[in-house]
C-alpha cells in the first residue's frame, strides 16, 4: 500500500504543475510587492534601493489620506448596508411560511452573478444627471432633487460604494440565510416558549449562533471596501478630481499611468498590511469559542 | 402568542418585497431600455414595458460594435480556465489528500494562502512578470493567471472531499491490480463529481466576470473579453442607449441563465468557501 500510494512519479505529476504555477503567478508577485516597495523603480530598469523612503513619501502624500478615507467610507458602507440588509432579509425569509421565497431569493442573488462592468454601466445610466432612472423617479414623484450624483465631490464616493453594496448584498444574504437555516429549530422555539419576542429571540439566539458567518461577512465586506477598485475605474476614474481615489486605485494610477512602479507597490504593501490587521481584529472581536451548538 | 410570532411581522415581510424591487428593477429597466429608442427611454416611457419592441438595438450592438468578438474571447478564455483549473486542482488535491509523501500538509497550506491574496494588490508585479515572459496581449496572459488564482480555492474544496473517502477503496483497487492512475481516474474522480460540478460553476462565474487582470494585461481590441470591452461603452454609446442596453444584456445572459437554471448549485458554489476563509 505504501508503495502504491507513495508512487513518486504520480506524486510529482499530480503536484508539481500546481505548485510551480502558483509560486510563479501568485507567491512570487506577492513577495515582489514588499520587496519593490523599497525601490525607486520605473518598471523597466533595475531600480534604486531607497529602503523606507517610499513609505515616508506615502505618509506625507495628501492623496494617500484621501484614498485611505475613501477606503474606510467604502468599507463601512459595504459592512452596514450588505450585512444589515442581508441580516433582516435572511432572518425574515428563514421563516418557512413566507410566500414566494424562491422568487425573493433569486431576486436578491441575481446581481451577484453579473459582471462588475455591466453593473457599473447600468448604474452610470441610472445616475445620469439628465436621463437617469433615479432622477426620473424623483421627477415623477415631484421632488425637485435632480442632480448629477457622480460629479458632486461630496456624494460621489457614496454613490460608487452604493453600487458595490447593491451588487453584492445578495452574496451576504445567501451566506447568512445558509447560516440561519443550519441552526436547529429548537433553539428559537425554546426562546419563544420563554416568551421572547421574535426579533428579540433572533437577537439573543440566532445572531450569536451565526457568529462564524458574521466574521466571514465582516472580513469580506471590509477588506472588499478597502480593496475597492473596479467600481471607480469604470464609473469615475477616481474623480471628480481625486474625490473617489482608493488605495488600489492610487496604486494603479502610480504604476500604469505615471510609471512610478515602486511607489505604487508601496501603496499595495500598505493595503496588504491594513487588510491583515482588519482580518485579525475581526477574528479577535468576534470570539470563536463562545459558540457551542 | 405563538401563532402571532409564526406569522411574522408584516413590516419585515413588506421589506422583503421592497428590497426585491430594488434588487431586480434596475435589471428589468436595462432589459426594457435595450428594446426602446432614445425618445422612449428619455421622455415618453422611461419606466415601463417598451411600447414597440425594437430588436434592431440588438442587431446594431452586434454589427456595429465588437460584441461578438468580445463574447467569443470571453467564451474561449473561460472554457480553458475552467478546464485547466479543475484538472490541476483535482490532481493536486488528490495527491495532497490521499498519496503518501512528506510535506503534503505544508504543500496544501501553501496553496491555500492564495485565497487571502487579493488580485488587485499584486497587479504591478504580475504585469511586469507577464511582460518579462513576453505574454502581454495574448490569451495566455489571461488564462494562466486566472487558473493560478482559482486553483487555491478549488483545490481546497476538492481536498476536503477527498479526505472523506474511506481508505478501503484504494486498498481494494490496489489488490485488484489497478495502478495509481487507474485508481485516480476510474475510482476517485467519479466520487468527487458533485464537487467538480460545483467548482465548474464557481470558476465559470469568476472567469467570465473577471475585470482587473484583463484591464491591466490586455489592450489589444481583438483580445478583449466582455467585461473589458464594455467598460468604455458609456462614452461611445451616449447617443444610443438602446444598443448599449442590448450589449449589456447579451454580456449578462450566460451567467444569468446559468444562475436561473442551477440557482441552488450556484448559491452553494459561491458560499462554499465561507466555512474556511473567515
Amino acid at each position: 500500500m505504501n508503495k502504491f500510494l507513495g508512487n513518486k512519479t504520480a506524486i510529482l505529476l499530480f503536484t508539481l504543475p500546481t505548485i510551480v504555477l502558483f509560486t510563479i503567478i501568485v507567491m512570487w508577485p506577492t513577495m515582489q510587492v514588499f520587496y519593490r516597495s523599497m525601490f525607486d523603480w520605473d518598471g523597466l530598469s533595475a531600480g534604486k534601493f531607497i529602503f523606507l523612503d517610499n513609505y515616508k513619501r506615502l505618509f506625507e502624500d495628501r492623496l494617500f489620506y484621501t484614498s485611505l478615507k475613501n477606503g474606510i467610507i467604502f468599507a463601512i458602507m459595504l459592512a452596514v448596508l450588505q450585512i444589515g440588509i442581508g441580516t433582516v432579509l435572511a432572518l425574515t425569509i428563514s421563516n418557512k411560511k413566507i410566500r414566494g421565497r424562491k422568487f425573493l431569493r433569486v431576486s436578491y442573488f441575481i446581481p451577484v452573478v453579473l459582471s462588475v462592468t455591466v453593473v457599473c454601466q447600468l448604474w452610470l445610466a441610472m445616475y445620469n444627471g439628465e436621463y437617469g432612472l433615479i432622477n426620473k423617479i424623483f421627477e415623477t414623484l415631484g421632488i425637485p432633487y435632480r442632480q448629477d450624483w457622480l460629479s458632486n465631490g461630496k456624494t460621489a464616493i457614496y454613490a460608487v460604494a452604493a453600487v458595490n453594496a447593491w451588487q453584492n448584498m445578495g452574496y451576504h444574504f445567501a451566506l447568512l440565510l445558509a447560516a440561519a437555516n443550519s441552526i436547529p429549530e429548537q433553539y428559537l422555539e425554546a426562546a419563544k416558549i420563554d416568551g421572547a419576542e421574535k426579533w428579540k429571540a433572533h437577537w439573543k439566539v440566532t445572531i450569536p449562533l451565526m457568529a462564524e458567518t458574521y466574521k466571514f461577512c465582516f472580513v469580506l465586506a471590509i477588506t472588499g471596501g478597502l480593496n475597492a477598485f473596479a467600481n471607480m475605474q469604470i464609473m469615475t476614474g477616481g474623480g471628480p478630481g481625486t474625490d473617489t481615489y482608493t488605495l488600489t486605485y492610487m496604486m494603479y494610477r502610480s504604476a500604469f499611468r505615471v510609471g512610478e512602479f515602486g511607489y505604487g507597490t508601496t501603496a499595495a504593501a500598505f493595503l496588504v498590511i491594513q487588510c491583515l490587521i482588519v482580518t485579525f481584529a475581526i477574528n479577535k472581536l468576534i470570539a470563536r469559542d463562545r459558540i457551542v451548538y | 402568542m405563538w401563532s402571532k410570532i409564526r406569522k411574522g411581522n408584516p413590516i419585515f415581510k413588506l421589506f422583503l418585497w421592497i428590497y426585491a424591487i430594488i434588487s431586480v428593477y434596475p435589471l428589468v429597466w436595462m432589459l426594457f431600455y435595450s428594446l426602446k429608442d432614445n425618445n422612449e427611454i428619455f421622455v415618453t416611457n422611461p419606466f415601463g414595458f417598451p411600447t414597440n419592441l425594437r430588436f434592431e438595438n440588438y442587431t446594431s450592438a452586434i454589427s456595429q460594435f465588437n460584441v461578438p468578438k468580445y463574447f467569443m474571447n470571453s467564451v474561449f478564455v473561460t472554457v480553458i480556465t475552467v478546464v485547466g483549473t479543475i484538472v490541476l486542482a483535482v490532481m493536486f488535491a488528490y495527491s495532497a489528500a490521499r498519496l503518501r509523501w512528506r510535506g503534503k500538509t505544508i504543500a496544501q497550506m501553501y496553496i491555500v494562502i492564495g485565497m487571502f491574496v487579493p488580485v488587485q494588490v499584486i497587479m504591478i508585479p504580475l504585469a511586469i512578470l507577464v511582460r518579462d515572459f513576453n505574454l502581454t496581449n495574448t490569451y495566455s496572459s489571461l488564462i494562466i493567471p486566472y487558473i493560478a488564482f482559482n486553483i487555491s480555492f478549488s483545490s481546497m474544496v476538492f481536498y476536503g472531499f477527498f479526505r472523506t473517502i474511506p481508505n478501503e477503496l484504494e486498498e481494494s483497487a490496489c489488490l485488484d491490480g489497478a495502478n495509481i492512475y487507474q485508481t485516480f481516474y476510474k475510482i476517485m474522480l467519479p466520487l468527487v463529481k458533485p464537487s467538480i460540478a460545483t467548482m465548474v460553476i464557481f470558476v465559470f462565474l469568476a472567469a467570465w466576470n473577471e475585470y482587473p487582470i484583463a484591464l491591466m494585461l490586455i489592450s489589444d481590441e481583438a483580445l478583449k473579453t466582455l467585461p473589458l470591452g464594455l467598460q468604455f461603452f458609456q462614452g461611445q454609446f451616449t447617443t444610443n442607449w438602446g444598443a448599449m442596453g442590448a450589449a449589456m444584456t447579451i454580456a449578462s445572459l450566460p451567467t444569468v441563465l446559468v444562475y436561473i437554471l442551477f440557482s441552488e448549485q450556484v448559491e452553494k458554489a459561491m458560499t462554499v468557501g465561507s466555512a474556511v476563509k473567515g
